[in-house]
């Protein structure tokens, strides 16, 4: 598994990719915005579309682009109209998905196996620019997110409150959301648009478990990120399926694991509930 | 609304902590804040109250530099760059909306107080009891402290705000509805703390609240809010105010809560 070129980059694009996308979920759970992520993965199929449409061989930049693109849309209408926050997400799903498909249908022939590997996942398809691109934007997120962690947990917990420690609230909303769309973005590749969202989310979630506070639960949600991406990885080679599928499965397995484990030691300190009814 | 009941403010002295003058916010086209006028002295424990809808939230984005004005000034010591006075500023939100998957500790929350430039996530435990042992003891917050903050009852979330707002040591401390969703006894107990803390600090404090029972006991001032500051003066002259009934609706009776005043 280890000899081949192909295993190794994709292992080390999962090494980049997955902590990050399982640290910035520690955040995105906790600030209600699973369904972003899962929008701006949506958004990507339009960004893939709009790349094959014209003849683009890097679809990296279109799927990012869009990403982005969807991303302002959904702050500016926010910011701009009275809808519900899921409301202005449904809409821009739908949007994007439909664009996506129809830019599609324009297309002559020959691209469905690029589609169903930006769809579902594909180890194959990473290549040595994708490990480093990985690498640079693993240093850069991950170091920013460390630096800025006083900030990000006190805007999380209290936007208003931020504001009066000092803290520029929109302009650091603004970055979290970048390096939220681009993390997402790159990691499509590996991922899938359809399971992207499911290392965002489950890695906090299972963490949460088995934590007792902040600290411990983005220290597990890293080592379940890590443990979930390499092992989804090592299955995808082993049962020659879309690696996006096995990642979220082995994710989801710890998951349980963690429950189990919760529930065992909720039992055996009962009078001292981690949270009340 | 006519002005039935403005006493003799004592002298807010040559800087005044808040001074507020022709405020003015419009929500589409509605006028929430008309014309508001305010000056709040220094080292005073003020109330400034009103019925749901009166712009008691509005006029607190104000001074917190969240919401701006149409028209009109905020000063908070003497300076209307707001953003340059936020560092003298303790503020007490409600409650904080955590989602209870975020596990905020109430050690970590604190710590995010302690200091910016230093990042909770590598503290010690020994450095953060070392940091919080002060307050923690004022305050009463140790036996909370590895607790996560979405399991905290009502009362005891105040007293985490409050412990927070402390560690920078403010020269105002602004509350906001402060006793809602506190039972009785923790209203009580909660107001204690406030007259301790001001006793001990000294700082200017305001206490929004559409609770009119509360400012019997704890506020020397009050600001009665409804559009405009429509009746201000010490507690027992703003309650027997007839503008403040009918800001309120005829029912109101504040003695049936409170029967000595201090």
């Amino acid at each position: 598994m280890f000899t081949e070129a192909f295993m190794i980059r994709a292992f080390l694009a999962a090494l980049f990719l997955c902590p990050l996308c399982a640290l910035l979920g520690v955040f995105v759970t906790a600030r209600r915005m699973s369904f972003f992520s899962e929008t701006i993965a949506h958004g990507a199929l339009t960004g893939v579309a709009i790349g094959i449409w014209m003849g683009m061989t890097e679809l990296t930049i279109p799927v990012i682009g869009f990403g982005l693109l969807v991303a302002m849309a959904i702050i500016w209408l926010k910011e701009n109209t009275e809808l519900m926050t899921d409301t202005i997400m449904a809409l821009l799903l739908a949007g994007s998905i439909s664009l996506g498909i129809f830019i599609l249908s324009l297309v002559k022939g020959g691209y469905l196996g690029q589609v169903h590997s930006y769809l579902f996942g594909d180890i194959l398809a990473v290549e040595d620019r994708d490990v480093v691109v990985s690498g640079i934007l693993f240093a850069v997120v991950a170091v920013s997110v460390f630096m800025n962690l006083n900030v990000l947990t006190l805007i999380s917990a209290h936007e208003d409150l931020a504001h009066v420690c000092g803290v520029n609230v929109r302009r650091v909303n603004y970055l979290f959301v970048l390096a939220l769309t681009v993390t997402v973005a790159v990691s499509i590749q590996l991922l899938g648009i359809m399971l992207v969202t499911s290392l965002v989310v489950i890695p906090p979630a299972a963490a949460r478990n088995v934590s007792c506070n902040l600290r411990q639960q983005i220290v597990y949600s890293l080592l379940i990120g890590v443990i979930g991406g390499l092992g989804g990885i090592a299955l995808s080679y082993h049962f020659n399926a879309p690696c996006g599928a096995t990642i979220a499965m082995s994710c989801i397995s710890l998951f349980l694991l963690t429950l189990v484990i919760r529930l065992f030691t909720r039992k055996r300190n009962a009078n001292q509930p981690l949270l009340p009814s | 609304m006519t002005c039935e009941c403005h006493s003799h403010n004592p002298d807010p002295g040559p800087v005044p902590a808040i001074e507020v003058s022709g405020l003015k916010v419009s929500f589409g086209g509605q006028p929430v804040l008309k014309g508001v006028n305010m000056k709040v002295p220094k080292g005073s424990v003020v109330a400034l109250i009103g019925p749901n809808g009166s712009g008691k939230t509005t006029l607190l984005r104000c001074l917190l530099g969240l919401q701006e004005p149409a028209q009109g000034q905020v000063k908070i010591f003497g300076e209307s760059n707001l953003q340059r006075v936020m560092p003298r500023i303790g503020y007490v939100p409600q409650k904080l909306a955590l989602e209870r998957s975020f596990i905020l500790s109430v050690r970590e929350f604190l710590s995010l107080r302690l200091s910016q430039s230093r990042n909770w996530f590598w503290h010690s435990r020994k450095w953060s009891d070392d940091a919080l042992r002060s307050t923690m003891a004022e305050i009463g917050v140790e036996p909370l402290l590895d607790r996560p903050i979405a399991a905290l009852s009502g009362g005891q979330l105040q007293r985490v705000l409050i412990a927070f707002s402390l560690l920078k040591a403010p020269d105002l401390l602004l509350l906001d509805e402060p006793t809602a969703g506190v039972d009785s006894p923790g209203e009580d107990t909660f107001y204690d703390l406030i007259t301790k803390v001001h006793k001990h600090h000294g700082m200017t404090v305001v206490l929004v609240s559409h609770d009119l029972s509360m400012v019997y006991r704890h506020a020397s001032w009050v600001y009665a809010l409804n559009g405009t500051i429509c009746c201000e003066g010490s507690p027992e002259e703003v309650m027997n105010a007839e503008s403040l009934k009918q800001a309120y609706g005829i029912h109101v009776s504040p003695y049936q809560h409170h029967h000595h005043v201090h």
